[in-house]
């Protein structure tokens, strides 16, 4: 590891000596297979998927299969994250396949296609903060019960939130980012051909409880925690700026990771399971450069 | 295509009272067992229910 001097001498050191400091240290907590959170993107997906049968034929009971539902949803999205940065394995590497397929089997609980979550994540990235430019703008909140009415809001039929995605992918206008549109499309009918469909065989409160009361619940909770939390109060502009480490009430794992959700922004290859440990290796670095680091 | 799916999706909440809570609020009826005045079957409410809702949704934008 490399030895990273405390704050006073790195407020005093030359910026460009900084910086390669910095990502030196950065550094080591990149590359390696990251087969923790594959097993757990697939994994989750199939207890979701498992729910269905086991439920439908009275194995297990509708009250126990709600819980395991709703942390399905909630589980669902990082392990994609996690692949729209290419961490499992970048395009032309052997394993690209398996970044592939994580991305775009893992968040099928949340209804949310890989592509569309990748291209809104990147603006997400390049404009973070910015009111009109990042897709993610909308839950900027006062505080958490703020955050949690305006989840809600904003999913309503007639919120302009709902849109941001599909207008961020219109202003990009790629063929790739029309691509997602239509998969969003088809997922969104999919979704719906599902619930209508199981609701008309007789199978309403599975659908109900095992995807689309979940689905709220899941949603709210990673706007809370992965979107809100990291980037409040939502008006800092720029690398050290934008984004926050913050101490959760429920913990590392009850936050899933996002107390050190500014590792992630700094060096987006990092991959999840290490921000901790980057996190405390640059914490005198981020403290001499300015950040919001709160009391962690 | 657009513009048949653009209108799919405006009506989209009234489609979701309809197609999702109407049979969903029956098999809750049902399950509970309670026991509608008139002998009204229990699908009849939902349909009901739904379609308001979800066609008020339609119309303002809103479910609450």
């Amino acid at each position: 590891m490399i030895a990273v001097p405390d704050v006073a001498t790195l407020r005093a050191m030359d910026p460009k000596a900084l910086n390669r400091l910095e990502k030196d240290v950065a550094d080591q907590f990149m590359g390696g297979l990251a087969w923790g959170s594959a097993l757990w993107g697939l994994g989750n997906l199939a207890v979701w998927l498992s729910l269905w049968p086991l439920t439908i034929m009275g194995i297990l009971p509708l009250w126990a299969a709600f819980p395991i539902a709703t942390l399905n949803v909630m589980l669902c999205y990082l392990p994609s994250h996690e692949a729209q940065h290419r961490i499992y394995a970048r395009e032309g590497e052997p394993l690209f396949w398996l970044n592939e397929l994580v991305g775009y089997l893992s968040t099928i609980p949340l209804v949310l296609p890989y592509q569309v979550a990748r291209l809104t994540h990147y603006e997400h990235h390049t404009h973070t903060n910015d009111p009109e430019l990042d897709p993610d703008i909308a839950t900027k909140s006062n505080g958490p019960w703020h955050l949690i009415f305006k989840s809600i809001v904003n999913r309503q039929p007639g919120a302009k939130a709902g849109s941001a995605y599909g207008e961020t992918l219109a202003r990009l206008g790629t063929p790739e980012a029309q691509a997602a549109g239509l998969q969003a499309l088809a997922a969104q009918l999919g979704y719906l051909a599902v619930l209508f469909g199981m609701a008309w065989t007789g199978h309403a409160l599975e659908a109900a409880l095992i995807w689309w009361l979940p689905r709220h619940i899941g949603v709210t909770y990673i706007q809370f925690y992965l979107s809100w939390a990291p980037h409040h109060p939502g008006t800092g502009k720029g690398r050290y700026k934008d984004t926050r480490a913050f101490r959760s009430a429920v913990g590392n794992i009850g936050s899933m990771g996002m107390q050190f959700h500014i590792i992630h922004h700094l060096y987006p290859r990092i991959p999840l399971m290490r921000t901790p440990a980057a996190y405390w290796a640059l914490r005198p670095i981020l403290e001499a450069r300015g950040c919001d680091l709160e009391r962690l | 295509m657009r513009k048949v799916l653009g209108g799919l999706f405006k009506v989209m909440p009234l489609l979701f009272g309809l197609g999702f809570l109407a049979p969903l609020i029956a098999q809750v009826l049902t399950l509970t067992g309670w026991a509608l005045p008139g002998g009204v079957a229990p699908l009849a409410v939902g349909l009901a229910i739904g379609g308001i809702w979800g066609g008020v949704a339609t119309l303002t934008g809103r479910w609450l």
